[in-house]
């Protein structure tokens, strides 16, 4: 099984040329730093209320990047919330994470590597899927929660709350649907604690931003 | 955390009793795993001495009840202690699962 963190890379790749869409760079840090709370509370790790994180089990999961994580809270010595790690694993983990995740995915024969050149100059880096059958499944399971009124799946709800913060939805749906079933999107992501908080500190870094960008005078 | 079983009217109570959190939510969803394989697809959950529930309850709660509708049938939730209804309707479990204020309500319900 793929962990949270492989699974939002993916949808954040273009399937006709590897590239990754467009999503602001801090947004994807906090996604992703999510993404590894959740891989690391699905494996009972680590649990969470609206106060606070709380380790539950240091034993490391035996994926380096996701054991670097548990180590890190592991060896943090007070309580924290979850917004607050976060903000810290997107601040100092999110690069990591995001390189031995697209490793992962390559290891596993999932992606492949295109570094583009141009004038025999280093370009970019695309990572192309090698028969897309992985991100098809992923966007499926998504498909499935958000066009039906079923019980979803925890794993489900927690993909479609971190898709939803870097706002990849539309790459699957088009932007009339993601109209009619935004009622249902917000339904969904608001199950699960770790995808609120990373979506509320996206929100309250856009607002931070809005309101820095009105005072600049025109 | 303490969980106990009868039945009423074909539908499984099971009562639990203390803090569903990351440590006792794993044999909370054996329990519910295993009564839902034997076919017990009719359940309410009665928290009236439930006083804690953490985001790994919760995803229990969210599982079991999607096992359950998936094999025709429905899980409830009953009785909830304030705080643990804070955080149910925080996150909007109650639009998906439903929630009544006593066990004979429920059962009245689901009769």
């Amino acid at each position: 099984m793929l962990t949270f963190i492989e699974e939002i890379l993916l949808l954040t790749l273009d399937d006709e040329n590897g590239s990754f869409l467009p999503i602001r760079d801090n947004t994807m840090d906090y996604v992703l730093a999510g993404a590894a709370l959740l891989d690391l509370a699905f494996t009972y790790r680590i649990d969470t209320d609206p106060e606070r994180l709380m380790l539950i089990d240091r034993k490391p999961p035996g994926i380096p990047m996701l054991d670097r994580v548990l180590e890190r809270i592991a060896g943090s010595a007070e309580d924290r919330t979850t917004r607050d790690w976060v903000e810290t694993l997107a601040r100092e983990e999110a690069e990591n994470l995001r390189e031995s995740a697209l490793a992962r995915l390559v290891d596993q024969g999932i992606l492949e590597v295109q570094d583009k050149k141009f004038l025999w100059v280093f370009r970019a880096r695309r990572y192309p899927a090698i028969d897309g059958t992985v991100q098809r499944e992923v966007k499926h399971r998504i498909a499935g929660v958000l066009l039906s009124d079923e019980v979803p799946d925890p794993r489900d709800v927690a993909i479609i709350s971190l898709a939803d913060s870097c706002a990849i939805l539309r790459s699957i749906f088009s932007d009339h649907g993601m109209d009619s079933l935004r009622p249902r999107i917000d339904q969904v992501r608001k199950l699960d604690l770790i995808g609120r908080e990373v979506a509320g500190t996206i929100e309250e870094i856009e607002r931070t931003m809005a309101m820095a960008m009105a005072r600049i005078p025109h | 955390m303490i969980i106990s079983s009868d039945s009423q009217n074909g539908v499984t109570i099971v009562s639990i009793n203390g803090r569903v959190d990351g440590a006792s939510a794993p044999e909370l969803e054996g329990e519910l795993s295993s009564r839902i394989r034997d076919g017990s697809v009719r359940i309410l959950l009665d928290c009236n001495e439930m006083n804690y529930i953490s985001s790994a309850g919760l995803r229990v709660f969210l599982l079991a009840a999607k096992r359950c509708k998936q094999a025709g049938g429905l899980l409830s939730i009953a009785a909830l202690q304030p705080s643990c209804r804070s955080v149910i309707e925080m996150g909007g479990f109650h639009t998906i699962i439903d929630c009544y204020d006593s066990r004979d309500e429920a059962l009245a319900a689901n009769a």
